[in-house]
């Protein structure tokens, strides 16, 4: 049974209309105009317990609006949403026990106070249990190596050490559900990879479902084998990441190290050139029109070859192409 | 639910601690505050031995009793404070009021507790003011234990009072974003109409049925009146049931306007 289902959401902000400059603000003033503007616009998905999803968009598609529509702190304007069984905006406060939210851009720890006095009090509002607490406490400080940081005031923190001090605090009552919304953006890469390390750690020992919204097409590869893709405001794409890859990843790369130099070189059909220089050649392919053996046959009839090697598509590329339209070029085809 | 209720005094009792250690963060600010509540006590003093030069008495009040009513609103002027209004502003603005309201407890009674450690606090804070007060200019305090029960229970009404009212002007910035104009407001309209710049008894009848129309006095004038004695004990049924109906009503109008006010909510930023 679903953890989450969400049926024909949408949600509508009504945002004032200023002229520039002062006339404008004093015109506004006396004469408020107002514009809808559709965040979210008929969205329907369910979530499994125990899935991780990856949620992208651009800016402004409506992820964020989403999320704050699944945790219960903003209204749909209309549809049904139904979280562990409850409506997560009549039922905040229950909603609340059951899921964990990080917000990258905000904290929901104390700034003038150390971590662990922090975390003890949020243990205290969520009634964790005090030997529970302290087993998960130890585990956690241990896996984002904290320990040296409990007794540092958030203020003094660096962005990657706040960012695994929410991760802390957000997980330390064991949520059935946890909602991450961008939380690795602006973090170095070692950082990153010990917060994808534990979001699948908890996933994986605790079962916590995991939505996620991130820019970071590193995160989605390393967590989510279910992206859903919003545009907009409307769900474009729901389903395996793989799939995503396979329908839209049918561009590759070929690199090859030449022995000689080429001479100006015509691609065969369904290939460009992307770099041609002395000793390197690298091409791009259609795999639907062409296969890499067939390009390497062709260029090793021309020139020796010393070695060569094979890109897999990348994700960014890909989703730039459906950020650009390439799933509803499809439909329309 | 006894376990509910369990939960919710322990995760309450939480919140509660939580103030002091955020007020004793920065220790000068601590110092500062009792320097200026020190220096504005002796220019009250000062102020109203000027004003009673050649007066027996101003509104049926003595100097005595006019200066120990004014000692004592300054101990309670915490009351008074509107940094709910500023709050909500705030966490509108920089969006963190999507933090607030993902805490596990009905957010209005995290509020309250907040609110009220919050008083408790200052109350502790400015109580060496009210020794100095005693020590140095003369404040009278009275021997009768009933007094300050009065005094204490009409207090905790008042500053019940006052946090639904002042809820009602804070949900505002769910459709105003910007609510100091409000704060100001309601800043100003308080200090005249509690009593907290002249006693009540100073005021004209007209005025003193306008400052008993608003909810301030019941948090500043009503409870000092009690303990100075300018009220007689013999009234403070009819004080009480006052400040009940008070705190009921506003207590459910709040409650309703938020209900109302929360639709309307947009997360800055994102």
């Amino acid at each position: 049974m679903p953890i989450i289902q969400v049926e024909n959401i949408s949600k509508v902000f009504r945002i004032s209309q200023k002229d520039p400059g002062l006339g404008g603000a004093i015109k506004a003033l006396f004469r408020p105009r107002y514009q809808d503007k559709v965040a979210v616009d008929g969205i329907n998905f369910t979530v499994e317990p125990g899935e991780v999803v990856g949620y992208i968009g651009v800016n402004g598609a409506g992820k964020s609006t989403t999320i704050k529509m699944l945790t219960g702190i903003l209204v749909p304007s209309g549809g049904q949403i139904r979280v562990l069984g409850r409506d997560p905006h009549r039922q905040r406060v229950a909603n609340a026990r059951d899921i964990g939210v990080v917000f990258g851009q905000r904290s929901q720890l104390w700034w003038d106070l150390a971590l662990i006095e922090s975390l003890n009090l949020i243990a205290k509002i969520y009634d964790v249990e005090p030997a529970r607490y302290k087993q998960l406490l130890d585990q956690f400080t241990e896996t984002l190596e904290l320990k040296e940081l409990l007794s540092v005031p958030i203020r003094n923190m660096s962005l990657g050490q706040k960012m695994r001090a929410e991760l802390v605090a957000t997980l330390i009552h064991e949520p059935k559900i946890v909602y991450l919304d961008e939380p690795t953006i602006g973090l170095d890469l070692i950082v990153k990879e010990r917060i994808r390390e534990f979001i699948k750690q908890q996933n994986r020992e605790s079962g916590t479902t995991v939505i996620l919204t991130t820019h970071d097409l590193g995160d989605i590869e390393e967590l989510c084998p279910r992206v859903m893709i919003i545009d907009a405001g409307k769900l474009i794409y729901d389903g395996p990441l793989g799939t995503i890859k396979d329908r839209f990843g049918k561009f590759r790369e070929i690199t090859f190290d030449t022995a000689g130099s080429l001479d100006p070189f015509e691609p065969p059909t369904g290939t460009q050139v992307v770099t041609q220089e002395p000793r390197k050649l690298v091409l791009r392919f259609d795999r639907t029109v062409t296969t890499a053996s067939q390009l390497a046959s062709t260029v090793m009839s021309r020139v020796e070859v010393a070695d060569f090697s094979l890109a897999e598509p990348d994700l960014s590329s890909i989703v730039k192409q459906i950020y650009g339209g390439a799933l509803q070029k499809e439909v329309s085809q | 639910m006894i376990q509910t209720l369990r939960r919710n005094v322990s995760a309450y009792n939480a919140l509660v601690t939580l103030v002091p250690k955020l007020y004793l963060v920065y220790q000068s600010v601590f110092w500062i505050q009792f320097l200026l509540q020190f220096v504005s006590m002796i220019v009250l003093v000062y102020f109203w031995r000027a004003v009673y030069l050649g007066q027996a008495t101003l509104g049926g009040l003595n100097l005595r009793q006019t200066l120990n009513y004014m000692l004592l609103v300054q101990w309670i002027l915490p009351l008074l404070d509107n940094g709910l209004i500023l709050h909500f502003g705030d966490w509108l603005r920089e969006g963190k009021l999507a933090i607030e309201l993902l805490r596990p407890l009905d957010f209005q009674s995290q509020n309250f507790v907040r609110e009220q450690t919050d008083m408790f606090f200052f109350l502790l804070q400015k109580l060496p003011l009210l020794i100095v007060a005693w020590l140095v200019f003369g404040l009278q305090l009275p021997a009768d234990p009933m007094r300050w029960v009065a005094f204490v229970v009409s207090m905790l009404l008042g500053k019940a009072i006052l946090f639904f009212f002042q809820w009602i002007f804070a949900c505002l910035a769910f459709y105003t974003t910007d609510v100091s104009g409000f704060y100001h407001a309601l800043n100003a309209a308080a200090v005249f109409l509690s009593g907290a710049l002249v006693p009540m008894a100073m005021m004209p009848g007209w005025l003193q049925r306008v400052a008993y129309s608003f909810p301030f006095a019941q948090a500043v004038s009503v409870p000092v009146s009690l303990l100075s004695g300018i009220i007689p004990l013999t009234d403070l049924p009819r004080i009480w049931l006052i400040q009940v109906v008070w705190l009921i009503g506003l207590a459910g109008v709040s409650r309703l306007v938020f209900r109302i006010a929360i639709r309307k909510v947009t997360f800055q930023g994102g």
